[in-house]
């Protein structure tokens, strides 16, 4: 757009501004704030008085984005009594109108699939999954979608927790500064015995499975015990298994400690090896035991010479994840078997060739392979780069100092008689070495 | 074998560094329970333990014994607290109470350990002038010092040297036997209930309750145990930290009084660190004044980073920032202002002129007077079935737990009754 003068230009951003304003201001008048609500009164349909919000009851069991409103908990006295969503004519930010005069004086009581807003959701925690971040409700904020009440939105300012501190009159006007869509929150079943699963579920797990290991890993440290359980059950298995292998070693041995054998067992055996193996020396030896012996026996196999050496030596530490070939494949037979390695696909820079008694003969990185003729044999792609070995006692510290000289990305750990039993990587003994470095709060020592 | 090409923070795993490994092994093998317990032995904890021993000799020792009993009763809920529920005090109290209700005691936990950073900047400034060191240079570079230590990220290894320089302390103990101590007195005072009636020894009371059984403690074992991930099928041996932690730590203190009742006979209020540290004169001769300055020094100066970090800590978890804290330290602006704003306000007060010694000591009344009402939320809580399930108070446990918050409350309000009436000139 092409304005005839600075002023014109200027009145046109002040005619926008005003405009967004007033948007501003009608979204404002149209949300309701729960934290406000409660408290205010209830009237029949002719404005009289018939008693007090004491929560609002939402359907959370459900497949629709913004749970509809199934009543309101009404005080009346010093009883508390259910009014489904079907009588309710308005709510509004000051008030809770009727349809009806008549007020069913039974007792409340809490139904499978409903959450009473106030008393479970506000001031706990929920997950915000486009942000990656654990937050907690200052306020909801309800708004009437055609003819239905809905929660749409969650508010985590710290204006809106100042409000709620100050005179009534502050608590009901929504100060929507920062709102997170319901749509891209996660709200946690505030009745574990509701039994798991169900719609509301289905929707979230395919959300969660987007978020990234290290995101995941991240909320999993921030949440309470039982909603880490929710939600790590809610993933899926092999996104779990990679979070963990992000997690703080301590959080994570607890986590395993208390989650059943069989679970832990599945998800460690998803795992990279050399993560799994430290997963594991955490845990005292009966957990071990039964963790080792719930699990698959291939993926128990990979691991069990990882857990024989200590930790921080190279043994420990190794991932047992090797593609062997032998001297006369070709490059055709060696992209076969990767292929069937897909999945431990970020263990792998370099494939071992080994001779007929299974000793060491060198190390091809997928580079050379890659720009290798598919039927070329191995044997013609030996040569030097040697490969760098280290024995299975060797610390991590000499083993960064091996990395550092040859300028490689991994090292090849070997036995007395040259067999290959594992490799690792940079990055393992990077996560080793800057251990000590990443920012820990200094009050759990 | 060395590596010019790389640089990396000195790991303790070195060789020549076994001793040190040693030490820190230790300490990652004592539990949230000892740390936290033992952090009561901090300078106002220094401060008013030799103050009682000084002023009333072996008569506080009945007393001690109920705050320990006080203290492992608590102590145990805010462990179980954090195991069975794995959130700290602060987001606990914020979900269950309303929004109102949980500001008060966030309110109050704050304005007790503002007080608590004003107690560890004086006891900087008094190891300070031991050596001869004006407090008007001492408190703003070590307040300054501190800061920048904790917000660039070296604070890691400033701890361990304050950690260990505060093991000097561990010399009150032998100094206490040696200094030959009236066993037959200590030992009736300690089985045989002694109260005076007097205001000072009111005062007194309730600033050893305040710096045994401080809400730092409470905020700070549950946040330990929550972030170390300890469950309900580790609590048992959880548990036994807990309450060991409280017993052991009471024990140095009663060593503290012990030591300082037997070496200091004038039974008048301390007047000065120098004073103080005849206590250790037993164990470390004409070296007893720096020996307690260098165990003051440590210890002020990690409580002086340690305590505003965890309320910053507390009160962000309870408004919901938690994510911010543990990541990215120097983004979370809320946590930063709360902790830049302690060291500033703690600092500011410490250089108001007067006696060192008695400032630590009515810092520690300040938490006294504010400690029965956070504790009112810890008994709450772990009375609660909703929360705890099967794992909540008992009935016995109930009645044990609600004694010693209603005595404790009864004697902070006769604190807070007596000083308002002092404003008034009446008393």
């Amino acid at each position: 757009m092409v304005f005839p003068s600075p002023s014109a230009a200027l009145r046109h951003r002040f005619e926008r501004r005003s405009r967004r304003l007033e948007a501003a201001r009608e979204v404002r008048e149209s949300l309701v704030s729960l934290a406000g609500l409660i408290g205010r009164p209830v009237h029949d349909g002719d404005g009289e008085p018939l008693g007090r919000v004491a929560d609002v009851v939402a359907h959370w069991n459900t497949d629709e984005t913004y749970p509809p409103l199934s009543g309101v908990i009404v005080r009346v006295g010093a009883r508390r009594a259910f009014v489904p969503a079907s009588r309710i004519a308005a709510v509004g930010q000051q008030a809770v109108t009727l349809a009806t005069a008549r007020l069913d004086l039974r007792d409340f009581a809490a139904r499978a699939g409903e959450t009473a807003l106030a008393a479970q959701v506000l001031d706990h925690q929920l997950v915000d999954i486009d942000g990656a971040r654990v937050v907690r409700a200052a306020d909801l904020y309800l708004a009437t979608v055609g003819t239905v009440v809905r929660l749409v939105g969650v508010d985590v300012g710290f204006g809106s927790l100042l409000r709620r501190l100050g005179p009534a009159r502050w608590r009901t006007r929504p100060t929507p500064e920062a709102v997170i869509d319901w749509a891209s929150v996660y709200s946690f079943d505030p009745d574990a015995h509701h039994g798991r699963g169900g719609v509301r579920l289905a929707r979230h797990r395919s959300e969660l499975n987007t978020l990234r290991p290290a995101e995941l890993a991240d909320l999993l440290e921030d949440l309470g015990r039982r909603e880490r359980h929710e939600l790590l059950e809610l993933v899926e298995p092999d996104t779990a298994a990679d979070a963990l292998e992000e997690m703080d070693a301590d959080q994570l041995h607890q986590l395993l400690a208390e989650s059943a054998a069989a679970d832990a067992a599945s998800l460690v055996a998803r795992m990279e090896p050399d993560e799994a193996a430290e997963a594991l020396r955490g845990l005292d030896h009966a957990d071990r035991a039964a963790v080792l012996a719930a699990m698959d026996e291939n993926a128990a196999q990979r691991l069990r010479p990882v857990l024989e050496f200590r930790a921080s030596t190279a043994g420990g530490e190794m991932t047992t994840v090797l593609v062997l070939a032998h001297p006369r494949d070709t490059v055709a037979d060696v992209r076969r078997m990767l292929a069937g390695q897909l999945e431990h696909v970020v263990d792998l820079d370099a494939i071992i060739v080994v001779d007929e008694d299974g000793r060491l003969v060198d190390d091809i990185s997928l580079g050379e392979l890659f720009v290798a003729e598919p039927d070329t044999r191995l044997s013609e792609l030996i040569g030097p780069p040697w490969p760098i070995t280290v024995t299975a006692d060797t610390g991590l510290r000499e083993v960064a100092d091996r990395l550092i000289d040859a300028r490689r990305l991994s090292v090849v750990v070997i036995d007395d008689d040259d067999r290959p039993l594992g490799r690792i990587l940079a990055d393992d003994v990077l996560d080793a070495v800057t251990a000590g470095r990443r920012w820990q709060f200094p009050r759990a020592r | 074998m060395t590596s010019p090409t790389i640089t990396t923070p000195p790991r303790p795993a070195m060789p020549r560094r076994r001793w040190w490994r040693r030490v820190l092994l230790a300490a990652a093998f004592a539990g949230p329970g000892l740390i936290a317990a033992n952090a009561g032995n901090d300078a106002g904890g220094i401060a008013t333990y030799a103050s009682a021993g000084a002023q009333f000799g072996y008569q506080t020792l009945f007393l001690m014994v109920l705050i320990t009993v006080a203290l492992v009763v608590v102590q145990e809920m805010c462990a179980r607290l954090g195991a069975y529920t794995g959130e700290g005090l602060g987001a606990l109290i914020r979900e269950q109470f309303s929004l109102r209700v949980t500001a008060v005691a966030l309110g109050a936990f704050l304005v007790a350990n503002v007080g608590l950073v004003v107690s560890e900047f004086a006891g900087i400034a008094a190891a300070m002038e031991l050596v001869g060191v004006s407090k008007f240079i001492s408190i703003p570079v070590a307040a300054a010092v501190i800061w920048a230590l904790v917000v660039y990220g070296s604070y890691r290894y400033a701890e361990r040297v304050f950690l260990i320089l505060s093991l000097a302390f561990l010399a009150y103990p032998i100094a206490a036997v040696l200094a030959h101590p009236d066993l037959g007195a200590a030992g009736s005072q300690l089985i045989w209930p002694h109260f005076t009636a007097s205001k000072a020894f009111l005062l007194l009371a309730v600033a050893l309750i305040g710096t045994t059984i401080t809400p730092y403690m409470q905020f700070y074992i549950a946040a330990a145990i929550a972030d170390k991930g300890i469950g309900p099928e580790d609590y048992p041996k959880e548990r036994v930290d807990a309450v060991g932690g409280a017993i052991f730590a009471d024990l140095i203190s009663m060593f503290i009084i012990v030591a300082t009742a037997a070496a200091i006979t004038t039974r008048a209020p301390l007047a000065s660190a120098q004073q103080a540290a005849q206590a250790l004169r037993p164990v470390a001769g004409r070296f007893a004044s720096q020996l307690f300055a260098l165990g003051l020094l440590g210890a002020s100066a990690l409580a002086a980073a340690v305590v505003p970090l965890s309320t910053a800590y507390a009160l962000s978890e309870a408004v919901g920032a938690e994510r911010s804290v543990g990541k990215s330290f120097r983004e979370a602006r809320l946590f930063l202002s709360l902790f830049t704003g302690q060291i500033a306000i703690g600092a500011a007060v410490a250089l108001i002129p007067g006696n060192l010694i008695q400032l630590l000591v009515q810092a520690q009344v300040l938490n006294g007077v504010i400690t029965p009402i956070l504790l009112t939320y810890v008994l709450v809580l772990a009375n609660r079935r909703t929360l705890l399930g099967a794992a909540a108070n008992g009935p016995v446990f109930r009645a044990v737990a609600t004694a010693c918050v209603a005595i404790i409350a009864v004697m902070a309000a006769a604190v807070l009754a007596l000083t308002v009436a002092g404003w008034f000139g009446v008393g």
